[in-house]
């Protein structure tokens, strides 16, 4: 049985290090303001050239964070075809700590089409929806 | 490719020998930028022969209170190892091979990084 | 002076809101049965909610994150899913039966079927939920809830055998020895699954982040927490005593909150039954939207959603979204004829047997640096937190068992 302690140390990284399911993975995405996106259920990953002679100069690259259906796929297994991924760019997310903070506003993404829909088909129609509480 | 892809599948050393499960993929923040990011690439995949998934990290982390459940948590996560992007060899029908002479490395966090 | 009501108000509240139907319904059913023997179980289940409320509420105040958020990042997708659903079916269960609770209530002021009283019950709730500021809501539902003092007055007026009353809740023998213990095992469970109720840390933490905590407010949290809720355990404990006075010697059961209510009736007459009514229903329609708010809460969280009635309804809509379709499952359950208070009963039980999925994620969290920063639990904490869980894990296991060997205590 290994002992961590007697492992060597990797090589260094002239940047930061994250683990994806440790540090990323099912942690809430926040805009600007502080309004909850969703959370990371999962993480999209350029694909390697050749899948069976793997290119040691070209790892994947965080392409995006994934939010909606593909939870379901990641939990109960399945597949699901890309071109219902619901998609917030790796390139707009502006901070990663205990919560992700992206650069763009809530309603500006994909990601908030079904509370965009929920608010503008039912909410708004009950009265008083609009409104702050008193 | 997603991550949970990566997730879970078997890793094999180049002679067929079984390291574990991937439980993690590390990842490193030193490419050029890339809108408010940098460029992201997966440094290495944490390997464990015992556990499925890391419950909390506790085995990667050095937290260790409280002290039971700690204790238990990275029992059941011994043995894990960080394997390099270098090191892979392949990855077919969801497993990962290792290239020969492939070396493995302590998953703590506080060993890589700048 | 302004900072002794707002004290004091905190205080109040956590006391008029420890009670709910699961603990009216179980403290007199057990002091109806067992006299006071099952009240040492009140104690640990009050210091064991104490322990976890507080610590749930420094995880929000430290972090500003609330607990299912926490659960799903620490615990992982999948055993947060398996977490939330065991939790949201639950919440569900305990909701119907604190609606159910009342229509109870109000039938027994109206003299009306409870079943015409639970629609008008959920849109009441909905109602507050959509239009009223979070902090209204709880001061009002906690304070009305001091009504229930009443009991605890009631103990006293009935000069009951104290030396009686004693040795039962510290020497245990069953004033009857035809419960079995599997029985006596079977109510300690639900009485202990009452007093821990699962959606009550949801609540708590997510209560936290709805007032806008820092870490400046957990001297007031620790204050509500200590002083409110074991004052609410002895307001539970008086429930018990009562029905241990007036309906075990005479061998009443409790079918409704009616039998609940009948020592107070017996020493105050018909104004301490209005004051006990005036209690139930104000702490059921207060429980009842903590329950609500829970499921929204849980499931927001889990599916990171914008949650929160510091928002208006249009800023989070799916939080509203499923808290309506909550209390429409709940009315759903009350109409399918279920007693309302068997249907507590179950949700007592069920309570308990959830209660380890809830309590270890937040153990785990608070000892986080990552959260917490250096408000870590101290080893004091730990120790307690340890011992409990083991606790609510043994719970968890026997209560089954005990339900099937004891036939659901019969």
């Amino acid at each position: 049985m290994r002992n961590d302690r007697e492992l060597p140390a990797p090589p260094p990284v002239a940047g930061r290090v994250l683990d994806a399911d440790l540090e990323l993975l099912d942690r809430q995405i926040l805009d600007p303001d502080g309004v909850p996106i969703s959370a990371v259920d999962d993480l999209e990953l350029s694909t390697p050239a050749d899948l069976a002679r793997l290119d040691p100069q070209h790892p994947p690259v965080v392409q995006a964070l994934l939010t909606g259906p593909i939870l379901m796929t990641r939990i109960f297994g399945g597949r699901l075809p890309e071109s219902r991924f619901i998609r917030i760019p790796w390139s707009i997310v502006t901070r990663v700590g205990t919560v992700v903070s992206v650069g763009a506003a809530a309603d500006s993404l994909d990601a908030s089409w079904t509370e965009r829909w929920m608010r503008d088909h039912v909410i708004s129609r009950i009265p008083g929806g609009r409104h702050d509480p008193e | 490719m997603i991550l949970s892809d990566l997730l879970g599948s078997p890793v094999l050393t180049a002679d067929g020998e079984r390291v574990g499960q991937v439980v993690d993929a590390r990842l490193a923040l030193d490419g050029p930028p890339d809108g408010f990011m940098v460029r992201t690439r997966v440094y290495g995949l944490v390997v464990s022969p015992h556990a499925h998934r890391s419950f909390a990290g506790y085995e990667r982390t050095g937290v260790d209170a409280p002290a039971l459940i700690a204790r238990f948590l990275s029992w059941r996560a011994r043995g894990s190892v960080l394997v390099l992007w270098t090191d892979l060899a392949s990855f077919t029908d969801d497993v990962v091979r290792l290239r020969p002479g492939a070396r493995l490395y302590s998953p703590r966090l506080e060993h890589s990084g700048p | 002076m302004k900072g002794i009501f707002a004290v004091a108000l905190g205080v109040l509240t956590a006391i008029g809101g420890f009670v709910d139907i699961g603990d009216l319904v179980t403290s007199s059913l057990v002091g109806s049965r067992f006299g006071l023997t099952l009240g040492w179980v009140l104690i640990v289940g009050a210091v064991g909610i104490c322990l976890f409320a507080q610590m749930s509420g420094r995880v929000a105040a430290v972090s500003g994150r609330a607990t299912f958020e926490i659960i799903r990042e620490r615990l992982g997708a999948r055993m947060a899913l398996a977490n939330l659903s065991a939790s949201f079916l639950i919440n569900l269960l305990t909701l119907a039966a604190e609606v159910g609770g009342i229509a109870l209530s109000l039938q027994l002021a109206s003299s009306i079927e409870p079943a015409l009283w639970f629609p008008v019950a959920a849109i009441a709730l909905w109602i507050v939920i959509w239009r009223v500021k979070f902090s209204i809501l709880e001061n009002v539902t906690g304070l009305l809830g001091l009504a229930l003092l009443v009991f605890a007055v009631t103990v006293f007026f009935l000069h009951p055998d104290w030396s009686a009353l004693g040795s039962q809740f510290l020497l245990q023998p069953s004033p009857h020895s035809n419960e079995a213990p599997a029985t006596y095992w079977y109510y300690a469970i639900g009485l202990f699954g009452s007093s821990m109720t699962p959606y009550e840390v949801f609540f708590y933490s997510s209560g936290a982040i709805e007032e806008k905590w820092t870490p400046k407010d957990l001297k007031q949290s620790r204050l509500n927490v200590l002083v409110g809720f074991p004052l609410g355990a002895i307001l539970s404990l008086s429930i018990v005593a009562c029905s241990a006075i007036v309906l075990l010697p005479k061998g009443i059961g409790v079918a409704s909150l009616f039998e609940t209510a009948l020592p107070v009736a017996q020493a105050f007459g018909k104004i301490g039954l209005i004051i006990a009514i005036l209690g139930f229903v104000a702490v059921t329609f207060g429980a009842a939207l903590e329950v609500t708010l829970s499921s929204g809460y849980a499931l927001s969280q889990f599916f990171g959603w914008p949650w929160g009635k510091f928002r208006r309804p249009a800023a989070a809509s799916r939080f509203h979204v499923v808290m309506i379709l909550s209390l429409l499952a709940a009315i759903g359950i009350l109409f399918t004829g279920v007693d309302p208070v068997q249907l507590t009963e179950f949700s007592v039980v069920f309570s308990a047997i959830a209660l380890p999925l809830t309590y270890l994620p937040i153990l785990i969290v608070a000892n986080d640096p990552g959260y917490m920063g250096d408000q870590v639990n101290g080893k004091v904490t730990n120790f307690f937190g340890l011992v409990f869980l083991g606790i609510v894990l043994l719970a968890s296991i026997a209560a089954i068992p005990l339900m099937i060997i004891s036939g659901a205590g019969a």
